[in-house]
């Protein structure tokens, strides 16, 4: 059975994170990096951009500053996602494109039936909804984002445990009628989260396990806990500044 | 600079332009949809540039820059990005 490395569960800064992901994706392109599944959680609490997405009509940099939340732009595509350092599990794959379908909803139907048999592990009926969403009843639990680049694919994605709706709300701009009370409702009925689901709050670290799993099922793949290699470091120290910089936040 | 936004099936489209003469002179589209590869979306604005604000003109542009570029944009095509270039273009300011 082919291996691939597990890194530990790791705490991180938005822009390290973002960093990392792509350090990981490089290198793998490259043949310097295996293929590599790793779960993280931000710190500080972190709202995170699609590529293509405007900061200035997505979040509200005001609250994000009064909250000490960071805002950091994606490398993938997708909507703007808050990381609750206490309440949301991110995880991200990165794999040769030839590991994964060519078709790009069928890669994420791959890489999402991890998350799904990782779910169910979990004791949650769990289902893809093209193209990027894995909902349990109907309401969505987490949300995906992949690029391809150079030959490797980046996946990464929210699992969201307990995260802070209502600060979600008054961070991303989404409607003006967006802190009231009706839309905090309805907002219930479309997004969900493990801890709900299931009526207890499982740790960071029983989700992961459950994920590894799901996602070794998934690929059909064995994981091997592994480490970062210095040049995974050395990269993703260099790629930080990126993230960081004005000139990538505000590219669009 | 006018604008205004378009719900397809996958995200939100939303464009920010300026005309001259009919045509567009400056486009900005973001929204939370996904392109493949990513950079081409600098090239589709780019590639909007001087055209003609119809939905005919638009369109064959649009048409083109997808067989052009090899983009791919899950569940969006290029019908929705005429239609939010379209209500910015008829829209107010951004």
């Amino acid at each position: 059975m082919r291996v691939w490395r597990l890194l530990p569960l790791r705490v991180d800064d938005a822009f390290y994170s973002m960093a990392l992901d792509e350090a990981i994706l490089r290198l793998n392109a490259e043949g310097n990096s295996p293929n590599t599944l790793r779960f993280w959680r931000w710190q500080p609490s972190a709202v995170s951009l699609g590529y293509f997405q405007s900061v200035d009509r997505e979040v509200d940099l005001s609250v994000a500053k009064k909250y000490g939340v960071d805002v950091v732009r994606r490398i993938t595509g997708g909507g703007a996602v808050f990381h609750d350092y206490g309440g949301e599990l991110t995880y991200s794959v990165v794999c040769k494109q030839s590991d994964v379908p060519s078709d790009i909803i069928e890669s994420y139907r791959i890489i999402c039936g991890g998350l799904v048999k990782g779910f169910e592990r979990l004791g949650l009926s769990a289902e893809f909804k093209p193209v990027n969403d894995v909902v349990v009843n109907g309401k969505k639990i987490s949300g995906n984002a992949q690029t391809r680049r150079f030959g490797s694919v980046l996946q990464h994605g929210t699992i969201l445990i307990d995260p802070n709706i209502r600060l979600m709300f008054e961070l991303l701009k989404v409607s003006p009628e967006k802190i009231s009370d009706k839309f905090i409702s309805s907002v219930y009925e479309r997004v969900t989260s493990i801890t709900r689901e299931l009526c207890r709050k499982p740790s960071f670290e029983e989700v992961r396990d459950a994920m590894r799993f799901g996602f070794e099922a998934s690929f059909g793949v064995k994981f091997e806990d592994g480490q970062l290699t210095q040049e995974e470091i050395n990269l993703a120290e260099e790629l930080r500044e990126k993230y960081a910089s004005k000139e990538w936040l505000n590219k669009r | 600079m006018y604008y205004g936004e378009f719900k397809a099936p996958k995200g939100v489209i939303k464009v920010a332009l300026d005309k001259e003469n009919d045509r567009i002179s400056n486009i900005r589209i973001s929204g939370d949809f996904f392109m493949y590869p990513e950079e081409a979306i600098e090239d589709l604005e780019q590639f909007l540039v001087g055209v003609k604000i119809d939905r005919e003109s638009l369109l064959r542009s649009l048409k083109e820059f997808y067989t052009k570029k090899k983009v791919e944009t899950p569940m969006v095509g290029p019908e929705h990005f005429l239609e939010a270039i379209m209500r910015a273009a008829i829209g107010g300011g951004a």
